[in-house]
């Protein structure tokens, strides 16, 4: 296997990927716009690396292993799971050196040019909320790392594939039969996972930052009806503190930023059941 | 000295006064106060009556008599402690987190 180093776009993001998986970069590239992918770049934030095993284990399963500047922070995976590495793997570099960013767990959608932020522990359906909405008119900023740039409080697109686990895999395919999925990786640490590529018009813009609006808090319940209830703000600002990677090392700055997007924004909670009701709801809140 | 406050607590604190940290940041909405703590780096959801006791120390130094004086107008204890005990607890709690401090008395300036 000969490797091979491409270029990915990631936002504001350039990350060099070497890699003999000639199958990975296949599937990036029918995730990823061909824009966003290149041969040569004259600079890259990220230098990553999806390599096989080593050791005894190579040989009784095929594995790859994931490394930061050469750093090997996980555990290898079976190579099925290689994109899925690769995916979780860059999440990881984006929330561990990118600090000019006040990095908050959450998926951010866009809509009338205000930003709806989402942070959502495990299960909540953050994730299966943000896929369903960007097929029904929202513009898609990050399924998983809200970035706030410091000085404006403006959330900085991170348009990236969205990763959809288990039962929200079969539902997406139902809900946006036109979009473009990876193939499934099975008996991962998350169950079964998948990608779904970004919406072209989400990919198109990604220079384009916008100011919070709402702050959202989804649960997914079975039979829920979709419903937005007020929820306050100081405790919403605590939850948003404790679901960033970095808001300690921000400081006093990182608390002014957050209060400040907090005044300027409505903060609820929502409960969802089915997804075509939770996108109704959320577009009647940006419409008004 | 309403009869009510005359405890010997409240009667040994009336003459310290409290005011809110100089490390403190916060925002009051809707009745509840959020507080990041430049000391520790915590931040701190106030809700209820913590919450009260906070913006009135933000609005300007008070002393725990002043306060639970000012309580009986303004708030409604659910706790069913009286005034002077919900104040003593909440200024011990604002205290051990640093988010208050005694203001010094004018012989030790």
């Amino acid at each position: 296997m000969s490797e091979q180093t491409v270029y990915l776009r990631l936002g504001p993001f350039t990350a060099a990927l070497t890699t003999p998986f000639a199958e990975v970069v296949e599937e990036l590239k029918q995730l990823y716009p061909a824009s966003f992918f290149q041969d040569r770049a004259e600079f890259a934030d990220f230098h990553v690396a999806l390599l096989p095993g080593k050791g005894m284990h190579r040989h009784l399963r095929k594995q790859a292993r994931f490394l930061i500047d050469g750093q090997e922070h996980f555990k290898p995976l079976p190579a099925d799971q290689a994109l899925a590495l690769v995916e979780w793997g860059l999440n990881y570099a984006i929330a561990g050196l990118a600090h000019h960013y006040l990095i908050v767990h959450a998926a951010a959608v866009e809509k009338n040019g205000r930003v709806a932020i989402l942070p959502g522990s495990p299960g909540a359906g953050k994730s299966t909320l943000t896929a369903g909405l960007i097929h029904r008119g929202w513009r898609l900023l990050s399924d998983e790392l809200a970035l706030i740039r410091r000085h404006d409080g403006k959330v900085v697109p991170l348009a990236r594939p969205v990763n959809l686990k288990n039962q929200s895999i079969d539902l997406m395919r139902r809900f946006a039969p036109g979009a473009v999925f990876s193939a499934p990786a099975f008996d991962t640490v998350k169950g079964t996972v998948a990608l779904m590529r970004a919406p072209e018009e989400s990919l198109a813009r990604v220079d384009e930052a916008a100011p919070p609006g709402w702050i959202v808090f989804p649960q997914w319940r079975q039979g829920d009806p979709a419903r937005l209830s007020p929820f306050s703000r100081p405790a919403g600002l605590v939850e948003i503190a404790h679901n960033s990677m970095n808001y300690s090392l921000h400081g006093e700055d990182g608390f002014e930023l957050l209060a400040g997007i907090f005044a300027d924004s409505f903060c609820y909670r929502f409960s969802y059941g089915d997804l075509n009701e939770a996108a109704s709801a959320m577009n009647a809140l940006a419409a008004a | 000295m309403n009869a009510a406050l005359s405890s010997p607590d409240m009667a040994a604190a009336e003459g310290e006064t409290w005011r809110v940290a100089g490390q403190a940041r916060w925002r009051l909405w809707e009745d509840e106060a959020v507080v990041y703590n430049g000391r520790t780096g915590d931040t701190h959801h106030l809700a209820d009556f913590a919450a009260w006791v906070f913006a009135a120390l933000c609005r300007s130094p008070a002393s725990a008599a002043g306060l639970a004086r000012e309580s009986l107008a303004s708030v409604e204890l659910r706790s069913g402690e009286t005034p002077e005990a919900a104040i003593t607890r909440t200024l011990d709690l604002l205290r051990r987190l640093t988010l208050i401090e005694k203001t010094r008395p004018e012989t030790e300036r």
